[in-house]
């Protein structure tokens, strides 16, 4: 695979990242209780930058992770099997984005235990300190793993072949983009918007980003189907 | 703020126990959502004690009414005054 094919999936993979939304629902409602406390607007920066920073440290972490232990796994070349598999998911997972990202009815709520939700809730509402913040980024992601699992298994997969300077370019390509919508509601945050305001951006736009995800999803699962799987299968039946 | 009459409040999720209906829990949370919409502290202090007060007295004809019912009331009584906070207040669950 080209550098440039490699870099264009990561790309795409972390656009599909971006489109989640349970990290800037947690931010959204964590800055929502800490501007209603009469939080300091220095303290209001701090809580939202560690919880952006603590999401940007786990997304750059579970690459590294899932990439590391592909490598260990397998060596610097993913089986064809692992590419199906990694089709599958992604197909599997763009349909289930279609049908139940959202949950129906008003709101941003999303198909997560609801347990899980609640825990995050009141996590937000009593976070007050900017390590707390920042460990609740590292949660919010890492919450939404069944979500993001496959771009990132997809991006670790294309970057394993590269050379190492261009998988740690990968790496932070991938966590940048993923990270880039939380990084721009922090700064509307920062900036004095109402939140009000950004969650109706949110919830009026919800069903293009839930179709936008779920489309990504399937086209990222379309070519990595032909790119490595069917490609490679021909080759090997062709016997050239 | 005017004084309620001893009501019970049912918690939407039935999981929890009843409790008395306590207006300074309603006025801070009206308030916080006054706040979060960057409403000036004054203002938000004048809007949560009238719609404190509209669910004081619509609560006044009520033996008993369900978290979910004084949140809508509380809601419909923001919007003249303040609709963001009314939006924020009204889904405020809905946002994970």
């Amino acid at each position: 695979m080209e550098v440039i094919s490699s870099f264009a999936i990561v790309v795409l993979a972390a656009i599909i990242h971006a489109t989640f939304q349970l990290s800037i629902s947690v931010l959204t409602l964590m800055s929502g209780h800490a501007i209603g406390t009469k939080t300091a607007h220095t303290k209001l920066l701090r809580l939202t930058h560690g919880f952006l920073l603590g999401a940007t440290v786990m997304t750059a972490l579970l690459i590294a992770f899932v990439a590391f232990f592909v490598t260990a796994l397998f060596g610097t070349k993913a089986p064809l099997l692992l590419w199906a598999t990694c089709c599958g998911i992604l197909v599997g997972l763009g349909f289930s984005v279609w049908m139940f990202y959202y949950r129906q009815g008003k709101g941003t709520s999303l198909w997560i235990p609801r347990g899980f939700a609640n825990y995050l809730s009141n996590r937000a509402k009593a976070t007050s300190r900017s390590v707390e913040a920042f460990s609740l980024g590292l949660t919010s992601v890492l919450a939404e793993l069944l979500f993001i699992i496959a771009p990132i298994l997809v991006s670790a997969l294309v970057l394993i072949h590269l050379s190492p300077e261009l998988q740690l370019l990968g790496v932070l390509l991938y966590t940048a983009i993923s990270v880039l919508p939380l990084a721009l509601v922090t700064a509307l945050i920062g900036s004095g918007h109402k939140l009000s305001q950004i969650q109706k951006w949110r919830e009026s736009n919800k069903r293009f980003l839930q179709f936008a995800a779920g489309s990504g999803l399937l086209v990222l699962g379309f070519y990595i189907y032909v790119d490595q799987v069917l490609s490679v299968a021909l080759t090997s039946a062709g016997g050239y | 703020m005017n004084e309620p009459k001893a009501i019970d409040i049912i918690k939407q999720s039935g999981k929890r126990a009843s409790e008395n209906f306590a207006p300074e829990k309603l006025h801070h949370s009206v308030r916080a959502a006054c706040l979060s919409v960057r409403s000036p502290e004054g203002e938000a202090e004048t809007i949560a004690h009238s719609v404190t007060n509209a669910v004081v007295i619509w609560l006044d004809t009520k033996p008993e009414v369900t978290s979910g019912d004084v949140r809508r009331i509380a809601a419909l009584h923001l919007k003249k005054f303040h609709p963001e906070a009314a939006y924020f207040y009204e889904h405020h669950g809905d946002i994970i």
